[in-house]
């Protein structure tokens, strides 16, 4: 993991000690709402339905076993308990009071934490493969461009009053893990034809209101230049992005007017200005950061490991979880565990501090102190050997984070929607709690397979659901809830954006929906290997409309 | 209106005039962008010293044929979100090198000073309501950055290297 | 003008300092609970809420300040779902629910 030195503590003291006197001020009335919002969003800092709500920021989704005892001691001291994680790879805390926030940003710098740019039209949060330096199919680990960005955006001079919010994603993987053409800038680690490593660059993905898969405007950018690279782009968007309408100011809405051939131009263009300024980073920096994510010290383990074979063998429910939340390891003996935060009936991505400090502990113990947050909601111990995995699940199923269903119908995403959300038009919890008792039979959805149920509950898709092989949209139909089901969207590698299937449902029917169109699924598959979004590729929408809407 | 530069109030013999006037010999006068393109001769034989107000969505090319001869230029911010301004005053000070005052007026808060500060700007055009006693502060809240800018501050980049090049301890400090 | 059918209005807003829901009451003052809240039927007595809003907005007391429509009746009971879980908390933590009337000591 990334280390801080001396100046990136000195960054985040300086932050801390500056946005405690924007605090203070507004306490004062000396900076009235209208110019503190734009501040303390920055900080991630929003006033949501109950409370102030805060967003800390988890660089790349990766945690040490110390931040997490933290952000546990943090939702216990501050909050009420428990935390909630994001299809950003961030925390929210829901009950945060105002004048407790600059205590709260000084406990999270103790552990090398913060919120810095975790809202606002600033670059935020950068997002990452959650197998990062684990996964076998990556040309290599993600983190490190991921933490050059970081620091490069941390208030960056020229972009943090940008027309809109920016996020960038990096896969290190040809599976896309990330989601990466769904964000402002999505970056893939490459390998050309000469075998060097570089960056394909996506630009003008995104989900909201107007949902685009981005196009590919670079296929091979040198690694040396990425920071150059990206304030070429920057620039572009920051001159030239809309500000006269909100829904408007998303880099998407510029790459799409000017063509995203016209919109190359211009950065490629704007780039050769850049390059000689000094923004690429020398290489002995890049080697400084790259050397913080170095593999830890495994242990050589030959398979298989027999006591992992043997548990598997007798234990059908073990074996089941095995099947679904192991991911393989790059290194033999060991596997990469996916802890499910989505218990039957329960609030995807929520933790309470005690289930919060169990993992820390659990990551001392099995993981090499490391844990990981998915853009899912869920978390990772991302080193565990074999012959520990039996362990490991008997502990989580001790504090309800045993299920086996990752990647299948009732690993939900779901916003926190209206249920603590200003923006929200609608629950987003409460429809995933009952599909998720709809569907809680571990037979059936392990015979139903890989499918991704997202649920926003409003339009801008925080649960991400026009990526949904089955996307669920929350909106206010006079008053009362209503959910619009989309279909066919994918936010892997193979990224593709949900259609509206036909009217909405209300919030009593939407369950019984969404099993009729798994039951026809289940009737038109070809094979039981033949996942839903391959089926629903293969046939289209009709059937499906058929059985929700009757023949027309 | 007041005007300042990063240490607090500054003596400002600068005077805005209008479309028609005309500009009274010998002084230090402020023009829009339009009346700089069409007058520049006699503005730049009559005045003492000339400056042009523009808004941050400029097209640099337009003023780029004046810049050696301007005095100031002035930037207005649309609104306080309005962040074009700092692509401008980078532009103006990196690519097109532009060295006298470069000015930002609008509806920006003290805490947005620093990053014009970086940007180039050297004076900042404030209301009554501007709180100029806690500029100092803002302006100070920050000892080191991780990015180049105009203002040439050293980033934390350069820093590192420094500090391994002297043989400095690399990792964690505190 | 339109006519637009009377509704009975109570004022709402999150206090500043440490983000709670609160409701303006009849004696002038901000209560957690929204059947504490002054119920408004006139015209003018639902301008004078939005007058008040505005003064204690305009003296950083509270944020994000609404006039919100209430069921009729003589409980101040918010009409719309949103105001009925920001009145009473989330629907999915009935551990973290707020009492609607001021709990006796």
């Amino acid at each position: 993991m990334y280390i801080y030195d001396t100046f990136d503590h000195t960054v985040t003291r300086e932050r801390v000690a500056e946005f405690s006197q924007q605090v203070k001020r507004r306490l004062a009335g000396e900076l009235s709402e209208d110019q503190f919002r734009p501040l303390r969003l920055m900080n991630g800092l929003y006033l949501q339905l109950h409370a102030y709500m805060l967003r800390v920021a988890i660089p790349y989704g990766t945690l040490s076993s110390v931040q997490v005892h933290k952000l546990a001691d943090i939702a216990r001291k501050y909050d009420r308990d428990y935390g909630h994680f994001t299809t950003r790879q961030n925390i929210q805390y829901n009950w945060i009071k105002l004048d407790q926030v600059p205590d709260l940003l000084a406990e999270l710098a103790s552990v090398e934490m913060h919120a810095n740019q975790t809202s606002g039209n600033c670059i935020r949060n950068v997002t990452a493969d959650q197998f990062a330096g684990v996964a076998g199919d990556e040309v290599e680990d993600p983190r490190i461009v991921s933490e050059i960005i970081r620091q490069w955006s941390t208030f960056h001079p020229e972009f943090s009053f940008l027309p809109r919010k920016f996020k960038i994603a990096v896969t290190g993987a040809p599976k896309d893990r990330a989601a990466i053409q769904f964000h402002d800038i999505g970056i893939q680690i490459v390998r050309n034809s000469a075998g060097e490593v570089g960056y394909a660059v996506y630009v003008g993905g995104g989900m909201g209101r107007t949902p685009v898969v981005a196009p590919l405007i670079r296929a091979f950018l040198p690694k040396a230049e990425i920071l150059s690279y990206l304030e070429a782009i920057l620039r572009v968007y920051n001159r030239y992005g809309r500000r006269d309408n909100i829904y408007k100011a998303r880099i998407k809405i510029l790459v799409r007017d000017l063509g995203p051939a016209e919109f190359t131009r211009q950065v490629e263009a704007e780039w050769p200005e850049i390059r000689p300024s000094g923004v690429n980073l020398p290489a002995a920096e890049e080697a400084r950061i790259e050397a913080f994510f170095a593999p830890p010290a495994y242990e050589k383990i030959a398979e298989p490991v027999a006591s992992f074979v043997e548990a598997k063998a007798k234990d059908r429910a073990f074996a089941r979880w095995v099947s679904t939340n192991v991911h393989p390891h790059k290194i033999p003996g060991y596997g990469a565990v996916t802890i499910s935060l989505k218990p039957i009936g329960g609030i995807p991505g929520d933790a309470s501090s005690a289930q919060m400090h169990a993992i820390a502990d659990l990551a001392d113990t099995f993981s090499l102190s490391e844990v990981r947050v998915t853009h899912v909601q869920n978390l990772v111990l991302p080193n565990v050997k074999q012959s520990e995995l039996f362990a490991v699940w008997q502990r989580l199923g001790e504090i309800g984070f045993a299920d086996a269903n990752i990647g299948l119908v009732t690993d939900i995403i779901a916003c926190p929607g209206l249920d603590y959300c200003a923006l929200a038009n609608a629950r987003s919890i409460p429809v995933a709690q009952q599909l998720s008792k709809r569907f809680a039979d571990l037979d059936r959805q392990h015979n139903i397979g890989p499918l991704q149920i997202k649920i926003s509950g409003c339009i801008n898709a925080c649960g991400h659901h026009h990526a949904g092989h089955i996307g669920i949209l929350g909106v206010d139909k006079a008053g009362q809830e209503f959910y619009q089901i989309t279909l066919g969207g994918a936010g892997d590698e193979t990224a593709s954006i949900g259609q509206l299937i036909g009217p909405g449902f209300a919030g009593e029917d939407i369950v019984g929906a969404v099993d009729k169109v798994v039951a026809t699924y289940i009737a038109i598959r070809s094979s039981t290997s033949e996942t839903f979004i391959d089926a629903y590729r293969r046939v289209g929408a009709a059937p499906f409309k058929e059985s929700l809407y009757g023949r027309r | 209106m007041a005007v300042v530069d990063r240490n607090g109030p500054l003596k400002d013999a600068w005077t805005r005039i209008g479309e028609d006037a005309p500009a009274p010999k010998g002084a230090s006068v402020i023009v829009s962008l339009a009346r700089l393109k069409n007058e520049h001769n006699s503005l730049f034989s009559a005045a003492g010293a000339v400056g042009v107000e523009v808004a941050s969505d400029v097209d640099l090319a337009d003023l780029e044929p004046f810049l050696a001869r301007l005095g100031v230029i002035v930037v207005r911010m649309a609104t306080m979100r309005d962040g074009r301004v700092f692509s401008t005053g980078r532009l103006l000070r990196e690519r097109y090198g532009y060295a006298a005052d470069l000015r930002a007026v609008g509806d920006f808060i003290p805490d947005q000073v620093l990053f014009l500060l970086r940007c180039g700007f050297t004076s900042f055009e404030v209301g009554e309501k501007f709180p100029v006693e806690s500029l100092k502060q803002s302006v100070a809240a920050y000892s080191v950055w991780y990015q180049k800018a105009t203002d040439r501050a050293k980033s934390v980049v350069e820093l590192r290297g420094e500090n391994s090049s002297r043989g400095a301890p690399k990792g964690s400090s505190s | 003008m339109a006519q637009a059918k009377l509704e009975s209005k109570i004022l709402t807003a999150n206090r500043l300092r440490d983000g709670e829901t609160v409701y303006y009451t009849a004696a002038g003052a901000w209560s957690p609970y929204v059947t504490e809240a002054r119920v408004a039927s006139t015209p003018d007595d639902i301008d004078g809420l939005s007058k008040s809003g505005a003064a204690a907005y305009a003296a950083n007391i509270v944020v994000d300040v609404n006039v919100i429509a209430v069921v009729p009746g003589r409980d101040a009971k918010p009409a719309h779902i949103r105001e009925v879980i920001r009145a009473s908390g989330p629907t999915v933590r009935a551990d973290l629910n707020k009492p609607v009337v001021r709990p006796q000591r």
